[in-house]
Order: C-alpha cells, then structure tokens, then sequence
C-alpha cells in the first residue's frame, strides 16, 4: 500500500503517514458499524430474544441511529470537572487503540507500517489507552469514576505482564517481532499455523502443539482483561460502579469511549490471530492461486484476516454471556498466581524446544 | 566474545559468582522459614567466610575479565581483578561478617525479625554492588554497581520502620543519591561524547590526544564528582550524613560509614588512576595528563571535610550524630592523603582504612550496647557509665584515644603513615590544617570520656552488662586496636603488595 | 529544511514545552500528564535517530509502568489530607542565578565542543544488533542488572507491605 501511494504523491514521509492512517476509515468506522449491531444481536440471540429490529431491515440501521442519537445529545460538563482533562481524555484512549492498527498486518500488500518491532510496539501503546483512562477517570470528580478507572487501570497493567511474555515466547519461536514475518511464516495448510506447532516437523511438532493451545488461551485471557471485557469488566460493570470511568461522559465523547473500546476488541482479536492462528493465510490453499489470477490473493488475504478476527470478537461476545463477572481480587490472583508462573514455564518450554 | 574468553572470565569473577549463589540460598532459605528465622545470619557470615577465602587464595593472580576493548597491542576488559581489587574485597566482606555479627544481638534488628531474611538479602546485594564497583574499569560498570549498592543502602536506612527518624532518613538518603547519582550519570555521559569510548583505560589514551576541550572535560569531571563525592561524604556533598546516620538502625549506619566509603574511595583511586595518570615516576609520584588539575581539587576538598566536619562534632550531643561528623573529618583525612598523588599516598589511605575500620566499628558497636540496655544515644546518659559497666569503659577509652590518632593505638600508625606521605610531597600547609584539626577532635572524642569517668552517674542511670557473645566480638575490635599500634609492620607489608593496579 | 527537520523540530517544541510546563504548573495532576507528553516526544526523538527499539521500549517502561505509578500516586496523595502541594519556588533571585550560570556554562558546552562521531549509517532495525551485544560483550552488566532488579523488588515490597500482627 505504501508502494502505491508513493508512486502517486512523491513524498515519502506523507505517504507512510497516510498508509499508516487509512485503517481509520477503511476499516475501523465499517467495523464499528458492523460491531455495536453484532454485539446488540448476538446477545439478544443468546438471551432467546430478538434484539433490535425496528430500524432497517431486521435493524441494521441500527448503529446509525445510535451514532446519529450520540451526536445530537448534549455535552456536559459538570463545573468541578477538570474542563482541560475532561476534554482530552477520550481522545486520548481513542489515539492508543486507533494507533495500534498501525502495526496489523491486514494482508501481505497492506501492512500500514513495515517497522520491524510489530508487535512489541503495539503493547507499548496500549498503555497510552491507560493513561487516558485515568485521565479520564480523575477528571471527573467523582468518586465511582476514579474507583473505576484505578481499577482499570491496574487490571490492564497487571495483565499485560502474561501478555509480554506469550507474546516473548512467540517471538522466540519465530525469531521476528514483525507481525508481517510471523504470518508470513505460517504458509500452506492449517496445520502450520503456529498454534498446532508452526514450523516444526516430527515430533517436537507433537511435543510443542499442547504449549502452544496453552499460550494461546493465556494470551487470549490477558487480552481480554486489556480490553476490559468480561469476565474482567470489574471497571464499567454496570451494577457495580453504575459505568466505571465513563459514567460522566455524554455525546460526541462517549461515542468515542464506545468507538474505541470496539476497536481495542478487534486489535486484540487481531494480534491473537496474527501470533497463533495463522494470520492472513488461509486453511487451504487460495482459490486465486488455483486459477491462475494472482492479484485476488490479497484480496483472499484480506477476508481470511478479517474472518478469523471478526470470529475472535465473537468468541468474546459470546464470552459475555456465558461467565459471570469475577471480583476484584480473583482478577488479581488469577493474573499474579497463575497466568503469571504458567506463561515463565510456556516461555521456558518453547524457549529449550526452539534450541532443539 | 568466544567460549574460552568467557570461561576465563568466569574464572576470573568467581567470588561475585559465589556471592550471588549465596544470595539466592539466602532468599530461598528465607522463603522455606516461616518464624523461626535464627539460622539466616549464621548462613549469611558463611556466605561472606567462602567468598572471602576464595579472594585470599586469588590474591596473586590478575586478569581482565570481559575484555570488551582492544588496541593494536593490549587488550581491556570492564574488569580488573588485581591486589588493589582483592584488598579492598577482604575489607568489605570483614566488615560485612562484623556487621552480620552485630546484628544477631542488635534489638533493633530483633523488633523486626520476621522480616530479618530480607534484611540479609538486601546486605548481599550491597556487598555484591561494592565488590563489583572496586574492581569496575568501564564507566558503564561502575554506574551500574553504584546503583546496585545505592539502591540496597536506601532500603537498609530506612529498614525497620519504628520510628518517623527512620522513614525520614531513608527518603532523604535516596533524594539525595538519586540526583548525585543522576549527576554523575550526565558527567559520564559528556565524557564519552568527549573520547567515544566508555572504558578507563582508553579514555586515559584518548585524554592525551591533542583536541580534548578542558573547560568541557572540567565540567564532565565535576558532575562525576559530585557522585563519588556522595559516596564518601566529601563536603560540598556531605549533607545527607547526619540525618541518615541518626536516623538509621545503628548496624546499618557502622555499614554505611566504613564499607560504603571504602568503595567510594577505591573508585577514586581507580578513577585518578587508570583514567588520568600518564605514567608513575620513580619517586612514587604519579605524573597526571594535564587535562585537569586533581591536585587543587583534592586539596581543597580534603580542607573543606576535614575543617566541617571537626568543626561540627563540637556541638554534637547525640552520639551517632557526633560519630557521623567524625567519620566525615576522617574522610578528610582520607582524601588528603589521596591528594599527595602518589603510591605513599595509595598505600596511608589502605593502611589507614583498616585501622578506621577497627576504630570505627567497635566504637558505634559500644554505642549499640549502651543503646539497647539504656534506650538513649544521647551523651548525657553515658554518665558514669565508665564505673557502673567497667568493660565497655575501657574499651571504649581504647577505641576513642585510637580515633584521635594517639599513641600507642593503631589510630596513631594510620595517622602516621598519613604525615609521612603528605610531608613526602612537600604539603606543609595542608600538613599544619590536619594537624590543628585533629587537634580539635581530641575536644569532642575525650568529651565522652569526661561524660563517662569525671561525672557523677544520676539515680536513673542503670549499669549495662554487655554478654558473653558481645564481649568476644568486642575483644576481636579492641584487641587489633591496641597490637598494631605496636606490632604493624605486618599490615604494612601486606599493604605495600596490594596496590598494585592492573594495567599501568 | 526538508520535512524530517520539520517533524524533529516539532518534537522538540512538544517535549520542551511539555518539560516547562511539568515544572511550572501550579496544580500537580496537570504536571503529570504533562509528564506525559515530554516522555512521548523524547519518543518521537528516539525513532528519528534511528533507534526504534529504544523508542517502543521508552514508551513502553516510561508511558506504561514509571508514569501510571507517578499517577497513581498523585491522584491518590493529592485530596487525602486536605492540603495542597505547593508546587512554587521560594527563593527566586538565586535560583535564577545559579539556573542562568550553570545553562550558560552548558550551552556554551554544548556548542563549542568537538565532539567525537563516527559515520554511520542508521540501521534497518537495531533490536538484533542490541541483543547481540547485550549478551556478548556486556553480559556481566546484564547479569548484575538482573540482580538489581531482583533487590529492588525485595526492598520495595519490604518496606511498602503493612506489618503483619504476631
């Protein structure tokens, strides 16, 4: 993608910039669209009712009219609240999970930025979206809300430890920290993909597979605790802290809070499938390939990547309402107690096969 | 960097590695124990025994290890292991088995005995970051082991918590070693922009190449200073010794004043050394790259201690404060005889560092006694105390007349061997201030005395036995005080044969 | 000027602005996200010197662990005891002095140096380059910053746990 807009503005330094960008309105915004309405009918599906259908056909204009009942509302600004803080912090969090669509690999020609410290750069500006949760927590001035966000807060902190370190045993395994590579690597069948073993032949295959599931189910549960989805939505649970950071947020603002939450929840289910399940490769074979017209593979590329991400999201609706919430202090024991000493021993297992 | 370098230097570094392995049995050992934690300081003092036979059996032999940088005909590492090195190792690892043994009977430390294994832990950092920092060559090496030891000292000044004095004196030990340490940080960071290498001995290569700034490398210098000037409380940077000494447990604060300072002052000694000495003449004078004047610097620094901190013991009434002035006043003296740049001045600053250790241990070590039975520090409560506890009297009368550097104590040869190396280099007026300030000092050291034998003891005061375990470690400072004093010839040679470094 | 200087000089403004206002701002929660700020553009310096593994790295330890603890610990100390942290100078008229002599003394430094470079070119990545020499040449310096660590963690958690009632 970046060739493409070079050929066209001969700027270098723009065009990286706007190949960097265009997830934004490419995709994003779409999936936005898509995803509050999916959420809405998903749950409704799984509740044995029938959801929203009174806008649209079977109410898929849904999300519009939600989008167009967020902006007519009004802004307020309690007098107490820190008006500058107030203002930036759903911004803020907005610009943390926007900016980790950077560094996804949607298909082999659209990467938004080839850096070679992929992954890793998108945990580190994950916790720009902590920082404006606070931000906004605080600003507020109110007490639920600042409970809430020191909650969040913590709990996103906490969990990016076991995250860091699947995610180091991975790379490990790999030997590249470039979203692209890994996927790259994971060529042909399903059975390379890295959760049934990657790359290994023979027996270290067999011998790797169940590390690998592990790692897998421990880097999808701590990414669920980054996104604060349940069971690890102690921050906005709505019985419990009324909506956590957010509650005193209206309008254009909460969209956003709301907008950006949908768009953490397909970055991670878009990093779980980029490590482990193969990211933009498809099970078997490309029907492009087959037949000769070698310009559809990107395309291919692009639906398979989108369809086991979409698929990832709805794994953690689904996830919704199935489990109950968990306290505060299960959250932490889980993390510290028992992620933690799992993924040392992950890491040390697949650090001596990759030796092997 | 290939496997047989490697196991060289692994050879090479094989206290530090014993020491880490007895850092962990420590934590573990810790970890398994849940109340009854008596075993954990006699574990701690074998630690320190293995390492410290391992350094006497390794004494002769020198090497870099982690050789990192070469010229066309040598090559350096980030290591040194020679007999300066090693002295000063066995001086810490002795102090350290000293301060181990102090604290088995120290009641503050057995207030806080659930918590005592990590205690033993954090002085295993402490003594690992001070053998490494006496042995560091590159300035990476010697930031990080600074840290190492920096960041265990904070936490052992402020570790039991009793009292607001303890918490205050913790914060302020960290404030001020996080912004000196900073300092320094900037100061290495100039000078490597200056030579582009961070290793001493090129740096001493390139400092004698023909476009080095001096105003720069003065800059750079000073900020390096100001953070070994922290380390051994040299005065512009001496304000955070009082209040740390007051306030810390009494076994942390004998630590901190005799082993942190000894490796404050081999990384000097390292520093003028391996970085700024160009070649040793045969008068035993070192000949500096005249980049930058260390002489002056010393000079002044020493006159500046020397004079502050005599000058302020004179108020002093608490006791530990009185002995934190007075080891400023020695550190004075230290760096005097450091600024005589000259293997006479390396060789009073050893011999002197072991009867100072001696000296200054048993002294804060008969405080700590009088202080658990009595529960004061303060001098007026040491009245009578020479009739009531006739033991601790005389040893305390032994180890004060050795502080002031009188005859026939060990105190006195230290002092002596100090004036023989400044008389050498012809520095009649420092000689004259150190001789008036040690003047002064008898005032302040000879005032306990006259608190102890000359005043009455009032009603309250009740007489302290020391026990039979305090006796005998007791016996072991006082006992060396007074046999070299008269017999040190031994410790002279040993002395002579350690100072040779590496490389120059 | 081409547009890297353009974006470098931008972040330069960002992280000197930033910087004044952390030490000026009255209230000290702004402080603190002005923090912030300045930790991201010395970020931003570090990726257009062509070192991008420290940049995510400062991010990551700067941003995401030193700065979340500096708010918590803001956030919860500011309102508890009812006094507000005075956040001003005292003493004016000497901090100026010394302020203006030891900047002057530094940029003078700064700019009249020669200082030692070497030509290089900036690498593609420098993550493999970092790890190489991390574990060759200065393997002894990682090791002991393992254990620094190690003490770190049992110093900190020593003196911060409630003690535990016998």
């Amino acid at each position: 993608m970046y060739e493409i807009i070079n050929d066209f503005i001969q700027i270098e330094i723009v065009s990286m910039f706007i190949s960097a960008a265009l997830p934004l309105f490419v995709f994003i915004l779409p999936f936005a669209l898509f995803a509050v309405l999916a959420e809405r009918k998903v749950s409704a599906f799984m509740q044995d009712r029938i959801g929203p259908n009174r806008v649209g056909y079977h109410g898929i204009l849904q999300t519009v009219a939600d989008i167009l009942k967020l902006i007519q509302k009004e802004d307020i600004v309690a007098e107490k609240n820190d008006k500058v803080l107030f203002n930036i912090a759903p911004y803020l969090v907005f610009a943390g999970s926007f900016a980790a669509f950077a560094a996804i690999p949607f298909s082999s020609k659209y990467i938004g930025s080839h850096t070679e410290v992929g992954i890793f750069y998108i945990i580190a500006i994950s916790s720009l979206v902590v920082a404006g949760i606070l931000m906004g927590g605080w600003a507020s001035n109110n007490k639920y809300s600042l409970l809430g966000a020191m909650r969040s807060a913590a709990q996103i902190i906490s969990y990016e430890i076991p995250t860091a370190l699947v995610v180091l045993a991975m790379i490990m395994f790999t030997g590249t920290m470039s979203l692209d590579a890994m996927s790259q690597q994971q060529t042909a069948y399903f059975w390379n993909w890295n959760i049934l073993g990657g790359h290994e032949t023979g027996i270290l295959k067999i011998v790797l597979t169940p590390f690998m599931i592990s790692g897998f189910l421990i880097l999808f549960t701590s990414t669920l605790a980054e996104v604060n989805r349940v069971p690890f939505d102690i921050p906005e649970a709505e019985s419990e802290l009324v909506s956590g950071f957010h509650t005193e947020y209206t309008g254009m603002k909460f969209a956003m809070f709301f907008l950006s939450e949908y768009a953490n929840m397909f970055a991670v289910g878009a990093i779980v499938t980029a490590v482990f399940l193969g990211g933009y490769q498809s099970p078997f074979g490309y029907i492009g390939n087959s037949i000769g017209v070698t310009w559809l593979v990107p395309i291919e590329q692009f639906f398979w990547f989108t369809a086991k991400g979409l698929f990832m999201v709805f794994v953690q609706m689904w996830l919704r309402w199935t489990l109950p919430r968990l306290r505060v202090d299960q959250l932490m024991t889980i993390c510290w107690k028992y992620l933690i000493p799992y993924s040392f021993l992950n890491l040390i297992v697949i650090g001596i096969i990759t030796l092997l | 960097m290939d496997l047989t370098s490697l196991n060289n230097s692994l050879r090479l570094i094989t206290p530090e590695i014993i020491l880490s392995i007895f850092l962990v049995i420590v934590v573990v050992v810790d970890l398994i124990l849940k109340s009854n934690k008596k075993v954990i300081p006699y574990l701690a003092v074998l630690g320190f025994a293995v390492t410290g036979i391992v350094v006497i059996s390794s004494l002769d032999s020198s090497g870099f290890a982690f050789i990192t940088a070469s010229t066309s005909s040598k090559q350096f590492g980030m290591f040194a292991h020679d007999p300066l090195g090693g002295f000063f190792k066995l001086l810490i690892l002795s102090v350290s088995i000293f301060i181990v043994l102090f604290t088995i009977t120290s009641s503050e430390i057995k207030q806080i005995h659930l918590r005592s294994g990590e205690f033993y832990a954090l002085m295993y950092g402490m003594v690992l970051g001070m053998m490494v920092l006496v042995s560091a060559v590159d300035l990476i090496l010697i930031y990080v082991a600074l840290e190492l030891l920096s960041l265990s000292s904070y936490v052992l000044a402020g570790f039991t918590k009793l009292r607001d004095r303890n918490s205050e004196a913790a914060l302020k030990y960290m404030i001020y070693g996080v912004v000196s340490s900073g300092l320094m940080l900037f100061g290495i960071s100039i000078v490597y922009g200056l030579t582009g290498t961070t290793n001493l001995y090129l740096i001493n290569s390139l400092l004698q190449g023909p476009q080095i700034n001096i105003l720069t490398l003065l800059f750079a210098v000073l900020l390096i200073m100001a953070g070994v000037g922290f380390k051994i409380s040299a005065v512009p940077f001496h304000f955070w010794t009082p209040d740390v000494y007051e306030g810390a447990p009494i076994t942390i604060t004998a630590y901190l004043s005799v082993a942190s300072k000894a490796a404050g002052f081999a990384l000097l000694i390292r520093v003028i050394q391996i970085g700024f000495v160009s070649f040793v003449g045969s008068d035993g004078f070192w000949n500096l790259i005249p980049v930058f004047d260390w002489k002056a610097l010393l000079v002044l620094l020493s006159v500046l201690t020397m004079t502050l901190g005599n000058l302020s013991a004179l108020w002093q009434n608490n006791l530990k404060r009185m002995l934190a002035y007075s080891s400023i006043a020695h550190a004075g003296y230290l760096i005097l005889a450091l600024a005589t740049l000259s293997t006479q001045g390396v060789v009073a600053v050893l011999i002197y560092f072991i009867f100072y250790a001696l000296m200054n241990l048993g002294a804060f070590y008969i405080v700590m006694i009088i202080a658990d039975r009595t529960g004061s520090e303060d001098i007026d409560d040491y009245d009578g105390l020479g009739y009531t506890s006739s033991f601790l009297g005389v040893s305390l009368i032994i180890l004060l007349v050795s502080l002031v550097g009188l005859p026939p104590t060990a105190g006195f040869i230290g002092k002596l061997y100090l004036f023989i190396a400044v008389l050498d280099a012809e520095m009649y007026v420092v000689a004259v201030i150190a001789v008036l300030n040690t003047v002064v000092s008898l005032y302040y050291y000879l005032r306990v005395l006259k608190h102890m034998y000359l005043t009455k003891a009032s009603d309250s005061t009740q007489s302290v036995r020391a026990s039979g375990g305090e006796k005998i470690i007791l016996l072991l400072l006082v006992v060396p005080t007074l046999l070299f004093g008269i017999y040190f010839q031994p410790i002279v040679d040993f002395t002579k044969s350690c100072i040779t470094v590496l490389g120059v | 000027m081409d547009l890297y200087d353009i974006i470098f000089y931008l972040f330069a403004l960002l992280t000197l602005v930033s910087a004044y206002f952390v030490v000026t701002n009255k209230n000290i929660v702004h402080s603190a996200f002005f923090l912030l700020f300045t930790l991201f553009g010395i970020a931003g310096l570090y990726v257009l010197l062509g070192a991008d593994f420290l940049a995510v790295v400062q991010i990551m330890v700067y941003v995401g662990g030193i700065l979340i603890l500096l708010l918590f610990g803001v956030m919860i100390t500011n309102k508890i005891t009812n006094v507000s942290i005075k956040t001003g100078t005292i003493h004016i008229i000497p901090a100026a002095i010394v302020i203006g002599l030891f900047a002057g003394a530094l940029a003078s430094i700064m700019v009249k140096t020669q200082w030692q470079t070497e030509s290089a070119k900036i690498p593609f990545t420098t993550s493999y380059a970092l790890g190489k020499s991390l574990i060759t040449e200065y393997v002894l310096i990682f090791e002991i910053l393992g254990i620094l660590l190690l003490i770190a963690l049992i110093g900190a958690a020593s003196i911060a746990r409630r003690e535990e009632k016998e």
